[in-house]
């Protein structure tokens, strides 16, 4: 196993090699350039020779790309020209609101999805079962701008006021003024540095995990209120693909011979349906778990927009607005590192689920 | 800048360094002053000896075409030295008069920071991420892609009169309509810059309160532009056709928010000097199309011509539509025959191409003001150092314009503006359309809605209903997130903003308006020919960190915009473009960078 993934992790050096160099070249191919991005209608000649010496784009291509590699072999990817932060800084920044905001739409699409999935596969041909298709490819057809709008305008707007009412659109990942205390602060470490204390700020960016860390449940409860609708917005599509992986692999398992053993032999159809069906139809949907995953981290550009949560979706998008190299190059190379991992765990996970497949 | 604590006299501690750095270096160009901040324990004394920024050498100033010098290096600033004769007082000595002065020390990039704080923040670079004025409110918080958090500073100057609730909070979204939806729902106070689809949603909806721009007060200006370097456009004819062509009342009734204005002139009348002289003739009457055909005849285009029309799709005050705009206009010009095809660029590539000069169709382009006053508007675009989008520069243009900007006599500017004004008309170098409607929006019976043309909306001078869910905190959304919150090196307003509400000036706006008053200045009162201004300071007032605020922390807070060779010149990205753009230029610049073979 180590060494399987010891090759695979091997095998993936050429792809983020070929992603940064593709990236590299289309961000400088696109019209524009970062300093007319920057200074707007204020750009000049003279202004811009200033600017661009100051952030290296006065230099060939080719020696920004050199030095660009050498600076990624040292995890130095680069400082933002819009910010006039490390890359590294602001993805630190801004990957936990889209990790938090990915492991919620996640276990909203599994939960409720592999629910859906496994109500209509073991009531084949019932109202469950069409009224649970209905709902998949409902959430699998709705643009996520426009559920998270008409959520938000519900829950935001119309039910202002009421107990049922949620934080909408733009309202961030709390609530305004929202005060608390870092883990640091609260573990009594503030003065700690280094490693250890970015681990500890990283995780105290992840809201409702500093709220449980750190038991400030004021903390976590108001964060879980602001990712409820962003989650079930961004996950509702996954949602409704893992409904129908489930159903029809489900159905597919069930029809086997052996579920039909384990029945003659008397077991409980809720025994049958979850320790010898449901398992060995998890395969397909592992893997659309993990495509789902990396989709997630990469893609929740729309929702961030509309729930107003600065994440890495957001910060590419408003990268590539601004013309702000480092940042595109920087989280595509994060975006394809995240999908080379997941894609590694989900090989992995097929051996967990299925010693066939187990890779020797 | 002085610590509470009883220390050593700070000023003496600043003289004996000038002292230092005076004796170990000769004047003369080959010296780059350092002439910074010092170190070391400091505290408030006045004393009968000056200082000087810059300490040693002289700065030449520049004279017509020939740039100044300083340093043994090209010098082509308006500023020649800032000194400070005592702890209450600050002398800026200018090259030429600055009309314009009392406004650049109410625009935020100027606001005043404590100088020991500079000293320690711009060297370890972390200025840019927090704030230590002398505003209303104190920075409490900025968490990264959620907000800033303020609350009330108790040892305030004013604080009798501010902040009006005890706590604020900036946010920010992109998207007008989300901004509009989180107001709806309660979760901010007001939010800035209502889309132009909504004035009538917001206007219709009982719990919130449009707050429009006063009357004549939208400081935005929307033309159409043309290079009279380029054919067709280098015949007057042509340009005064296209002039006559355009309906400009059609554009703003149609495609405008409710408020928008025609153009009468190409600064908002706001603005004083901006209106004199006679306004825009009209177009797009029956008879103006005949005569704009028969100067197009004249010209040798009887039969009009084919040209483009180029425009970028970026919403702006001055321009809230731009598609529809262009399309509008393209069938404008058609009436004369002129065939225009419509040329969207990216925004990079346009503002690129109009700076180079490179737009050679007709352009829709605009201008927001960075500070009220007419200069800001006509320098830039038809001054001596005009803008390549028209062209060269047009010297029967900006030989006025150099008088109104060299002149504080009132006769004198209104001759100088009156005659720009009708060069425009004459030379046509581009057709002033609009003045584009903004307006932010509130929660009904908020006191103190305001909207800014400058990003000057002031949270410490709100207070939020009594119905709403916090009224103890001001909740503002902005369109984004400030990018960093050390203002002399910031451009966006959205930073800028954020300065508002932390930091102070010389001098100031009134709340919601556009007059400027002195705030950290008692006054600031010019020589007899406008070169040499004398600012007496506000005593009693201190930074958040407690330290004092005295006229060292004036001349810090200057110089390390002024001198690129200072090292605290830092901040987020080193090039302080409002201080070249305003002041003219840095001393010490750094050499031309060599461009990239390609």
């Amino acid at each position: 196993m180590i060494q399987f993934i010891i090759r695979r992790f091997i095998a993936s050096i050429p792809v983020l090699l070929g992603v940064v160099v593709i990236v590299f070249i289309l961000v400088r191919v696109i019209p524009g350039d970062p300093c007319t991005a920057t200074l707007g209608e204020k750009a000049n000649a003279e202004r811009c020779a200033e600017f661009n010496a100051r952030i290296g784009l006065s230099q060939p291509i080719p020696v920004q790309l050199g030095i660009y590699l050498k600076d990624v072999a040292t995890l130095d990817l680069g400082t933002s020209t819009k910010f006039g932060r490390p890359v590294i800084e602001l993805l630190v920044q801004r990957l936990p609101t889209t990790i938090e905001l990915t492991f919620y739409a996640l276990l909203f699409a599994i939960v409720v999805g592999m629910s859906l999935g496994i109500l209509s596969a073991s009531r084949r041909n019932s109202a469950a079962d069409v009224g649970s298709m209905m709902v998949a490819n409902l959430g699998v057809s709705i643009p996520v701008f426009v559920l998270g709008l008409v959520l938000a305008y519900f829950f935001a707007v119309m039910l202002k006021g009421t107990p049922l009412a949620l934080p909408g659109v733009a309202a961030g990942r709390l609530s305004p003024g929202f005060r608390f205390e870092s883990i640091a602060v609260a573990w009594g470490m503030k003065d700690l540095a280094g490693p250890p204390r970015a681990v500890l700020d990283f995780l105290s960016n992840m809201y409702t995990v500093n709220g449980l860390l750190t038991l400030q449940f004021g903390l976590f409860f108001d964060a879980l209120r602001h990712m409820i609708l962003p989650a079930i917005a961004l996950g509702t599509i996954p949602m409704a693909i893992i409904a129908r992986m489930t159903r029809s692999s489900l159905l597919e398992v069930m029809g086997l011979d052996y579920v039909r053993t384990a029945r003659a032999k008397g077991l409980r159809a809720r025994t049958v349906l979850f320790r010898h069906g449901l398992r060995n139809a998890m395969l397909p949907v592992v893997t659309v778990i993990g495509l789902s995953i990396g989709g997630l981290l990469s893609g929740a550009v729309l929702t961030e927009t509309i729930f107003g949560l600065t994440g890495v979706g957001l910060t590419i998008t408003e990268a590539i607005t601004s013309r702000d190299y480092a940042v595109v190059q920087g989280v595509a190379l994060f975006v394809a590192i995240v999908y080379v991992i997941v894609n590694l765990l989900t090989d992995i996970s097929y051996g967990l689920l299925d010693p066939r497949v187990r890779p020797s | 800048m002085t610590r509470p604590s009883g220390r050593l006299p700070k000023f003496a501690t600043l003289l004996a360094s000038f002292a230092i750095v005076a004796a170990a270096c000769t004047p003369g160009p080959s010296t780059a002053p350092t002439g910074g901040p010092t170190t070391g324990p400091t505290s408030q004394a006045s004393t009968a000896a000056a200082i000087k920024y810059p300490a040693t050498g002289e700065v030449t100033c520049p004279s017509g075409s020939t740039a100044g010098s300083y340093g043994g290096k090209d010098y082509k600033g308006n500023m020649k030295s800032i000194e400070a004769p005592d702890a209450s007082t600050v002398v800026f000595t200018l090259c030429a008069p600055d009309v314009a002065f009392l406004q650049k020390m109410a625009f935020a990039v100027f606001y005043i920071n404590d100088s020991g704080w500079i000293e320690k923040h711009a060297a370890d670079g972390t200025i840019k991420d927090t704030m230590n004025g002398t505003g209303p409110y104190k920075l409490d918080a900025w968490n990264k892609g959620t907000e800033l958090t303020f609350s009330k500073f108790d040892n305030y100057w004013n604080k009798d009169k501010y902040p009006l609730v005890p706590n604020a909070v900036l946010r920010w979204s992109k998207d007008s309509g989300a901004r509009l939806q989180a107001l709806q729902a309660g979760q901010v106070t007001g939010m800035t810059l209502v889309g132009p689809n909504d004035f009538d949603t917001v206007k219709n909806d009982a719990t919130l309160l449009l707050a429009p721009a006063p009357e004549g007060q939208a400081l935005n200006t929307l033309f159409v532009g043309m290079n009279h370097d380029d054919a067709p456009w280098d015949k007057l004819e042509v340009r005064k056709a296209v002039s006559l062509a355009i309906d400009r009342q059609r554009i703003v009734t149609n495609f405008y928010p409710a408020g928008s204005e025609v153009a009468t002139h190409f600064t908002p009348c706001a603005i004083k000097y901006a209106c004199v002289g006679p306004d825009w003739p009209s177009g797009g009457t029956a008879a103006d199309i005949q005569q704009a055909k028969d100067l197009l005849t004249q010209a040798g285009f009887p039969n009009g011509f084919k040209t483009k029309i180029q425009y970028r799709n970026v919403f702006r005050g001055y321009l809230p539509q731009p598609p529809v705009v262009a399309q509008d206009l393209k069938e404008q010009l058609a009436k004369i025959g002129i065939d225009a095809t419509i040329d969207e660029q990216d925004s990079a590539t346009y503002i690129k191409n109009a700076n180079s000069g490179k737009l050679d169709g007709v352009f829709l382009l605009g201008w927001g003001a960075d500070y009220p006053e007419v200069t800001n508007f006509m320098d830039y675009h038809f001054g001596s150092g005009c803008t390549a989008a028209f062209g060269k520069c047009l010297p029967d243009i900006s030989t006025p314009l150099g008088k109104g900007n060299s002149t504080t006599d009132d006769a004198a500017r209104t001759a100088a503006y009156t005659e720009a004004n009708q060069k425009l008309i004459d030379d046509v170098p581009m057709v002033p359309i609009a003045h584009g409607q903004y307006a932010n929006a509130y929660l009904a019976g908020t006191t103190g809605a305001q909207v800014s043309a400058i990003s000057t909306e002031v949270m410490w001078g709100m207070k939020p209903p009594a119905t709403a869910s916090d009224p103890n905190t001001v909740v503002l959304m902005q369109n984004a997130e400030p990018i960093g919150l050390y203002c002399a090196d910031e451009t966006d307003g959205e930073s800028l903003r954020a300065c508002e509400q932390s930091m102070e000036g010389l001098y100031g706006y009134t709340v919601g308006g556009t007059d400027v008053i002195p705030v950290l200045a008692t006054s600031c009162d010019p020589n007899t020919d406008g070169t040499v201004w004398t600012c007496k300071l506000r005593q009693g007032v201190t930074f958040h960190d407690g330290s004092t605020f005295d006229a060292q922390d004036v001349v810090t807070s200057f110089a390390v915009q002024w001198d690129e060779a200072n090292p605290l010149h830092k901040g987020n990205t080193g090039i302080f473009e409002y201080w070249g753009g305003l002041w003219g230029g840095s001393l010490n610049p750094a050499p031309p960078a060599t461009p990239a073979p390609s």
